[in-house]
């Protein structure tokens, strides 16, 4: 990568890390810098985003999809939270993901993959206080660690675009690839840490680094294309896992009554869904899994953010237990939920619905029988979506309140940008349907003619 | 697009263009007044009936084609299409009009009904929304698009379901009510999945006609699912005395007249193809019996208006069903035009029925004749006694839900919850509880 790309990659990576350096420093300010590093990056993105042919800007794409996220989460955290240390870990955290996103040697990518992890193992940061979190990350990077070693000793190169096809370190790299992916992304049986990890960690950030899909990056970027043959014979086992993980955590998220826990099993059901996408081997599939990993990504922050928000408004014991009633007192805020909830799960009128339309096919097609799974968790997925929304903002009226609890003209123009992406982008999907669609046939060209594949990430 | 195809799309899109002007407003700050909003929603559907009326009479006009929009594909990828077609033929057009003017009438009511109600914004808001996906799914040229309206109706129904949010009953029964629909809905999804499979189309101008015998008859059970849960037949029936408690006008639009006969529209369109299976048809006709006999029982056992309306509207369509299955399509049509009709009616008066009675029985000089008598008289005492607990009960049928459904499922969760938890002491547990009600003593009907 040179020239121009190269500049704005450097500077969509460099801006914001040295944006967390200089909050760490100065301690005032703080979103006001997070906001202007956070909007540096969406433009160097974009510009990026724009310099890429459509059939090779996956990459380039995210890095703009996790930019947005990022700024909508500088205005969205509340004053509470908004201190010098969040908004830093925030802007490392964007700093790393785009850095992984946007590499094409595999030593840069460990390095981000850590890096990405780091603020969550600070106590001072967003550490979670249950250990599992700690372990699934640490797992994760563990096994992406020696999956590199192993490339590196048998003498292949470093980069992913000269090892394309070539399927180094055979089935063992293969193997802990696969692992590494399970531990990122919380697939069955290693998915209890991104529970934990949203009910005893701070919200918000702990959204954004579940939203790096890294696991979903890990397969698009590396074991796809890196091991064509070994993906087509052993991948749908993980296929399996990530189709059991929705069904399992969907069933899960019935009885439980921590919002936070809830969400984040919902989270993680749907978004297990893109890995059973992005394997199905279909274009359809394969298109359905990379919208529906922009859907995921958009409603999960923005669920989180309102979660975060009704919490600073009314405490932080909030339950699912019983009704709250919380919606008299914040109407818009109730709005805002049900429609990222239901966009979530594939409400007509959102992208969703075309996504899941599209992954659906994918995967029934390619799974006939284990395929059906998946509207079946998507269908508890909303039930489950309804009963916390129904339990938080419906039900009698509470006293005793006396602060401004519906959303803030801040608030409230960032979560409407959120909802008209999803809702806009539901009712005419074409061109986002179309780029996924350019990309997704890279994906699945980079699986059936590895030898083809374009080389440059 | 000529001008029969514009008025169509205003027709279908109307609605949905006041739900999203009307719901930006608020988003914005601005809450209109009622009279504003009521002369919006008589504005937008006397428009939408003068326009319908036009293609009404341009369909009379014997050997004219239907009215067909063909937008193109809403998206595209590889051999997949979804395609964006509007079609107002000979068995769309009494749908669509029945949802126009119903709606219209219903939004006029209801301006006076709901006056200075706290939520009127919010159900005019439902109300259009409802229209909306209910002229969606009815205009629909292919299946795809069916399902983008009929579940713009689901969840409208249950959101007005739980309208009353300050009561906890209206809203577990509304997410009662989603749950049926969400699960009874996979069997539409997976149905037009196998047709785009099978077929390579989900429209029903080539969907329908490609596939073989065995095939006809997979799609229409599938598809048969997804209306038996619409329509609550047997053994769906459990939601629909819970939809009840959402308020009257929209009891009476959902339950007495559209929603209600959504399932047995998505039957009639596939007729051609359940004509072909008889194991469907048979089906068919078994639930659409024994729904109708479920509700005349359950119906005569029920304490509160609105309640043994919706099983009166039960039996019926358990009869629309019948013939359905039958293959006696105009029969149907004519049947579900009529009941919604009069059923809506009779929702709309169930606040003042005590009130109507009065007024009949003082202008007869005595009470009403009881009907039905001559059926109880075929029965022993003890038989009586056991189909009174039986109807008093809803024929157990969300007993069965629960204990075999809804109760393992939690179980299910419960154990997942502690294999999750094992060797981890989770402190300030919140204690779990059922998110759904497993016991089914459903409230009555709310009366206003």
């Amino acid at each position: 990568m040179t020239g121009l790309p190269w500049i704005l990659t450097t500077v969509a990576v460099g801006i914001p890390w040295l944006a967390g350096m200089l909050t760490a420093v100065a301690r005032r300010h703080a979103r006001v810098i997070g906001f202007v590093a956070a909007l540096v990056s969406v433009v160097a993105s974009a510009f990026l985003l724009q310099a890429v042919p459509a059939r090779e800007s996956l990459n380039e794409a995210l890095m703009l999809l996790f930019s947005c996220l990022t700024l909508g989460a500088t205005l969205v955290i509340p004053q509470r939270d908004c201190n010098a240390a969040t908004i830093g870990g925030i802007l490392f955290l964007l700093g790393s993901t785009l850095l992984a996103y946007s590499t094409n040697d595999l030593r840069i990518l460990l390095a981000a993959w850590v890096l990405s992890t780091v603020p969550f193992f600070a106590k001072h940061w967003f550490s979670a206080r249950s250990w599992r979190p700690r372990l699934g990350l640490l797992l994760s990077s563990i096994a992406l660690a020696l999956a590199i070693a192993l490339i590196a000793a048998q003498g292949h190169a470093m980069s992913i675009a000269r090892l394309r096809g070539r399927s180094p370190g055979g089935i063992a790299v293969f193997g802990l690839l696969v692992v590494a992916v399970m531990f990122r992304k919380g697939i069955l049986p290693a998915h209890a840490w991104v529970a934990d990890a949203a009910e005893s960690g701070a919200p918000i950030p702990t959204a954004l680094l579940l939203n790096g899909h890294f696991g979903a990056m890990l397969v698009a970027k590396l074991i796809m294309p890196l091991f064509p043959y070994t993906s087509r014979d052993l991948f749908p086992v993980l296929s399996y896992l990530a189709l059991a993980t929705a069904l399992y955590v969907a069933i899960r998220a019935i009885t439980e009554n921590s919002p936070r826990r809830l969400l984040a099993f919902i989270a993680l059901s749907q978004s297990a869904s893109i890995l059973a996408g992005l394997e199905s081997r279909t274009a359809e599939g394969i298109t359905g899994a990379l919208v529906h990993w922009f859907v995921v990504t958009t409603s999960t922050m923005g669920l989180f953010g309102i979660l975060r928000l009704l919490e600073v408004r009314f405490g932080e014991n909030l339950t699912a237990s019983r009704h709250l009633g919380l919606g008299e007192h914040a109407p818009r805020l109730a709005v805002f939920f049900i429609v990222f909830g239901l966009a979530l799960v594939g409400l007509p009128g959102t992208l969703s619905f075309c996504s899941q339309d599209l992954l659906i096919y994918g995967t029934l097609a390619s799974h006939p029988q284990t395929g059906l799974l998946l509207p079946i968790a998507t269908a508890i997925n909303a039930v489950s979506i309804f009963r916390l929304f129904s339990r938080l903002f419906l039900g009698k009226r509470r006293t005793g309140f006396t602060v401004m609890a519906d959303a803030l003209p801040r608030e409230r123009w960032i979560l409407t940008a959120g909802v008209l992406f999803v809702v806009l982008g539901g009712l005419f999907p074409s061109a986002i349907v179309a780029l996924r669609s350019a990309e997704a046939k890279a994906v699945e060209h980079a699986i059936y003619s590895p030898d083809g594949a374009r080389s440059g990430v | 697009m000529d001008s029969w195809q514009a008025l169509l799309v205003f027709v279908v899109l109307a609605p949905g263009v006041v739900f999203g002007v009307l719901a930006l407003l608020w988003l914005a700050g601005y809450v209109p007044a009622e009279r504003i909003i009521s002369r919006i929603t008589g504005v937008t559907f006397s428009a939408s009936m003068m326009a319908l009326a036009a293609i009404v009479w341009r369909l009379a006009l014997p050997g004219a084609p239907a009215v067909a929009v063909t937008f193109g594909n809403w998206f595209t990828v590889q051999d997949y299409h979804f395609p964006l077609v509007l079609l107002a033929d000979r068995l769309s057009l009494p749908f669509l009009g029945m949802t126009v003017v119903l709606s219209g009438l219903i939004g006029q009511f209801s301006a006076t009904y709901l006056h200075r109600e706290r939520g009127f914004l919010r159900f005019f808001l439902l109300l259009h929304l409802f229209a909306f996906g209910s002229l969606l799914a009815f205009s629909a040229g292919s299946f795809d698009l069916l399902v983008a309206g009929w579940e713009i109706v689901g969840i409208t129904s249950v959101l007005l379901i739980a309208f009353f949010q300050q009561r906890t009953p209206p809203v577990e029964n509304g997410l009662r009510v989603f749950a049926v629909y969400r699960a009874c809905d996979i069997g539409l999804l997976v149905g037009v999945f196998v047709m785009h499979h099978w077929a390579g189309t989900a429209s029903f101008d080539h969907g329908l006609s490609v596939l073989t015998g065995a095939q006809s008859t997979i799609v229409c059970l599938l598809l048969l699912l997804a209306a038996a849960g619409k329509a609550a037949q047997v053994p769906f029936s459990g939601w629909l005395p819970r939809a009840m408690e959402g308020p009257t006008p929209s009891s009476a639009i959902f339950y007495g007249a559209i929603s209600i006969h959504a399932g047995a529209y998505l039957l009639l369109r596939v007729q051609p193809m359940l004509a072909h299976s008889v194991l469907a048809s048979t089906l068919v006709v078994a639930i659409g019996l024994a729904t109708a006999i479920h509700g005349t029982m359950v119906g005569r056992a029920t304490a509160d208006a609105k309640t043994s309306l919706a099983y009166a509207s039960l039996t019926q369509v358990g009869v629309v069903f019948v013939e359905i299955g039958m293959g006696w399509k105009a029969v149907a049509v004519a049947h579900i035009l009529g009941h919604a009709t009069v059923r809506t009616l009779q929702f709309l008066r169930a606040p003042s029925m005590l009130h109507d009675y009065h007024q009949m029985h003082s202008a007869i000089g005595g009470t009403l004749s009881p009907t039905g008598q001559h059926f109880e008289d075929l029965f022993s005492e003890s038989v009586r006694l056991w189909l009174y607990r039986w109807s008093l009960d809803r024929g157990h049928l969300d007993t069965i839900l629960d204990r075999w459904v809804i109760h393992p499922l939690i179980q299910l969760s419960r154990l997942f919850a502690k294999l999750d938890n094992l060797g981890i002491d989770r402190q300030q547990e919140p204690r779990e509880e059922a998110p759904v009600s497993i016991h089914t003593a459903a409230s009555p009907g709310n009366i206003g």
